[in-house]
């Protein structure tokens, strides 16, 4: 959340972030972190329902769902209109415009080429390669397709001794 | 302005019940964390003699600008500061820190840390989200343990338990929106009652845990801490934070995923330190997890909840205990808000009061507790029950363990022997002075036990298991020492800083070290918050050539975010200034070199291992320069000669520029630090040092 945030807008904001991971310690694992990431839907609702094709679908940068902020005019239905929760589409209220993942395509505080083809600053910064980038679509509509259990299919985890269950 | 701070710091009056504001640019020169923490206190303690539960006691919760950042292993402490309940003969100024997302929280929230004067005559809870700053009632939470607190307050900030989804915090589309659940930091139940044992508890176990903080809250009538911050930080150069955080990867396995084999000892840099993740009963499914902004992962969260959060000594209360009643214990502990460490002292001395014949059912010591069964979970419960509640031994023990003996009529017996393993100012033993000198002097000079690991996981811990397992060392004494004296500017021209041979840890060249210790863990360690679990990094596996990333690694990260152009050693000089404020302040609570002495088995009884009984110690293997040659070497067995250490803290006061014959800074000592105003306040004392 530190390095999307730094890399879009130059500072660390947890709420600016276009990924969002919630911690709960009184949770037993695996629940106790819930990682809502952008899934750059093949039938994106957020695109459909833009009114001013401000979120809309970046065919220069590899066709990922991004929002072009000079053309948002705040109607938030992009976050509404996410079917995951917490909305993927976000709303930035000291900027007053919607943004989400783009992948990294534009990231202005940071000199890597970003985009579909090129660096992601999570997964840049991830200390455990959790998180990474994919061409293959995973199973859509829940969160079964994205729950890559890295820890017992790593060969390096289970290197560590850790129980994966 | 983009240098990595919030601009303000909160105050606020428990008595008048007001909230203000001072500028963090008053206390910039200070870096963050302690710095500000001394300084602030210096300022706003009217009186710095009082007891650590009177309203005049000032506590400082204090950020730093790396906090909230991606600067690895610094962006997740929080500094507590304030006069402490625990320290014995008296409870000096003392500090204790703890990770988690607290400082995050606290930036984000608009502000670089917390100071809190005086006592609410009603019990609180102080409720901080972004620039809205309440005093709450606490009445219903003042019995909770520690985790319903903090959830309780979690439903009370959002209006409902966390549901996972966007929360608009404020009357506004635009007054900030939030997914996190608030950062608590909060006292056990009915801590006043227990104070010399309370910790402070943040998430399911990121503890401030030495120092009695519970007891000073419970005493200011604040049951905890709640932040939420919804806004950010600007960062002087966030492509070179960025840069920063993936050089740092490279020394640990986060960035070496292919050559994850190559640790030092089966300890450094590993996530989650292996003693952590084997404390859980075996089938225990777990994930490594760290604090905001870590590559070190440290701790874990396991399916069975109990646990999570804890590490390292959380687990080790004793040995003997199966993993199965550990982690229980451990969760209780967490729970209750008990200082784990206390617990690792009691042991030893509870096991040798039964061995004696003194403590049990109709004995000297009368007690029902389940002696006969120490490692049951049974006994753990009671026991930590038992000090909560005031109820069977825990009525004494719950006055502080050095307290306690006293009041039994066994301190200095105790003492004598290391059945009671206080090492120095009724601290539990933590590691041995006797061997790994550094650690010894730190604390005895110092406030508390140091619980700063740099050169314990080096010097210490990685030769000692090499030699117990017969392993090949990865670099020889005479390479550590090499790269190591580089690191520790400015002392890096000499070339025996790490010798903890016989005659080495008398040297003026240890006292070297240990000032060196003392300056760049007030500095780096605490003011900026860089983690004992990550740095000092001074010989890394991963490393060009075993070297690794400290003091190239500290400024590169708060350059990055400050925007400033700050050396190593510059900071280290910030760190002396800091060090120097610190011992005014214990001066100006009674401090004399006189009091500066080790408990009597320091100096009586052999190192072995065994005494006292600590659970995790090993025999020490340690550098040492003897006859012209380096080699790792056993130094177990070793006693503490008492005038030798009193030469030795002649040189340390010397080096330090400190009145050799009181140990009190001297005028010009303090006047080249800019800190004036301290000499003319010991002078006004009648305790500013000759010169």
């Amino acid at each position: 959340m530190m390095a999307c945030s730094l890399v879009h807008h130059g500072q660390v904001n947890y709420s600016l972030s276009r990924i969002q991971i919630t911690q709960n310690s009184f949770a037993a694992f695996p629940n106790d972190i819930s990682m809502a990431m952008c899934r750059q839907c093949p039938f994106p609702a957020c695109v459909e329902v833009c009114p001013t094709g401000a979120c809309h679908v970046d065919t220069a940068n590899g066709n990922v769902r991004t929002v072009d902020e000079a053309k948002c005019i705040g109607c938030e239905r992009c976050v509404a209109a996410c079917p995951f929760t917490p909305s993927r589409a976000i709303w930035n209220g000291a900027d007053k415009h919607a943004q989400k993942c783009d992948l990294c395509a534009d990231t202005p505080f940071w000199n890597e080429k970003g985009g579909p083809g090129g660096k992601q600053a999570c997964a840049t910064v991830c200390a455990m390669k959790a998180i990474s980038f994919t061409k293959d679509v995973p199973v859509q509509g829940a969160d079964t397709g994205y729950n890559v259990d890295l820890g017992s299919t790593s060969k390096v985890w289970q290197g560590f001794g850790f129980n994966v269950g | 302005m983009a240098n990595g701070y919030a601009g303000k710091i909160l105050k606020v009056d428990l008595t008048t019940k007001t909230i203000g504001e001072i500028p963090t640019s008053q206390y910039e020169q200070w870096g963050g964390g302690h710095g500000m923490g001394s300084a602030i206190f210096w300022d706003l303690c009217e009186d710095p003699t009082v007891d650590g539960t009177d309203p005049k006691n000032v506590v400082t919760i204090m950020a730093g600008p790396l906090s909230g950042t991606l600067a690895s292993g610094a962006a997740g402490r929080t500094e507590v500061q304030g006069i402490g309940l625990q320290s014995m003969p008296r409870g000096w100024f003392t500090r204790s820190n703890f990770g988690g997302r607290f400082s995050t929280h606290l930036k984000y929230a608009g502000w670089d840390g917390i100071v809190i004067l005086g006592k609410s005559d009603k019990q609180v809870w102080l409720n901080i989200v972004d620039g809205k700053v309440t005093l709450e009632d606490a009445t219903s939470l003042w019995g909770l343990d520690t985790h319903a607190t903090q959830q309780k307050i979690w439903a009370s900030v959002l209006g409902a338990p966390p549901a996972g989804n966007w929360d608009t915090l404020g009357t506004t589309r635009d007054s900030g929106r939030s997914t996190q659940r608030p950062a608590v930091l909060s006292a056990g139940p009915n801590a006043e009652k227990f104070g010399p044992w309370a910790s402070l508890v943040h998430d399911g176990g990121n503890g401030a845990g030495q120092g009695g903080f519970g007891g000073v809250f419970a005493s200011k009538n604040l049951k905890a801490v709640s932040v939420l911050g919804t806004g950010g930080i600007e960062v002087a150069d966030p492509n070179a934070l960025m840069q920063a955080r993936t050089w740092l990867m490279g020394y640990a396995v986060a960035g070496n995923w292919d050559n994850q084999g190559k640790n030092v000892a089966g300890n450094w840099p590993l996530p989650a330190n292996p003693g952590t993740a084997s404390s859980f009963p075996k089938g225990t499914a777990l994930r490594p997890q760290g604090c905001a902004g870590c590559v070190r992962m440290c701790r874990c969260r396991s399916d069975k909840i109990m646990g999570n959060d804890s590490m390292c000594v959380d687990f080790f209360t004793t040995a003997g205990a199966t993993p199965e009643v550990t982690v229980v214990w451990t969760d209780l502990m967490q729970k209750l808000g008990l200082n784990a460490f206390n617990l690792v002292g009691l042991f030893p001395w509870l096991r040798g009061l039964v061995a004696e014949g003194a403590i049990g059912k109709g004995k000297a010591i009368d007690s029902s507790l389940p002696f006969e069964q120490m490692t049951s979970v049974a006994f753990g419960v009671d026991l930590m029950n038992s000090i909560v509640n005031q109820t069977d031994i825990g009525k004494d023990l719950a006055l502080g363990l050095w307290q306690c003996a006293q009041k039994w009529g066994r301190l200095d017996k105790d003492l004598a022997t290391g059945m009671l393993p206080l090492q120095e100012w009724g601290y539990v033993h933590h590691y041995d002075g006797r061997t790994e000198a550094e650690w010894g002097y730190g604390c005895l000079l110092g406030d508390r036990d140091i619980n700063e690991h740099d050169f314990n996981w080096i010097c210490y811990w990685t030769p000692t298991i090499w030699a117990a397992y017969g392993m090949t060392p990865l670099v020889t004494a005479q390479r550590m020492a090499e790269i190591m004296s580089k690191q520790m500017i400015p002392y890096s021209d000499e070339p025996n800083l790490i010798d903890y041979s016989d005659a080495g840890i008398y040297s003026e060249t240890m006292a070297k070290t240990t000032a060196w210790h003392r300056h760049y863990t007030r500095y780096y360690k605490q003011a900026l918050g860089f983690c004992d679990w990550n740095w000092a990094d001074f010989v890394n596996p991963y490393g060009p050539d075993f070297v690794g990333a400290t003091s190239i690694g500290e400024p590169k990260f708060f350059n990055a975010v400050t925007g400033k152009n700050q050396t190593f050693a510059e900071g280290m000089e910030i760190g002396r200034k800091i060090w120097n404020l610190d011992r005014a302040v214990w001066i100006l609570q009674g401090r004399t070199r006189d009091m500066e002495v080790f408990s009597d088995y320091m100096y009586d009884v052999a190192a072995t291992a065994k005494t006292p009984g600590i659970p995790y110690e090993m025999p020490y293997t340690m550098p040492v320069f003897e006859n012209g040659a380096w080699s790792y070497k056993s130094v177990a067995g070793r006693k503490l000669d008492r005038q030798k250490v009193e030469d030795f803290k002649t040189l340390f006061f010397k080096l330090e520029g400190w009145d050799t014959k009181t140990g009190w800074p001297t005028r010009k000592t303090l006047e080249d630090l800019g800190l004036k105003n301290v000499a003319d306040k010991l002078q006004g004392a009648g305790k500013l040092g000759a010169a």
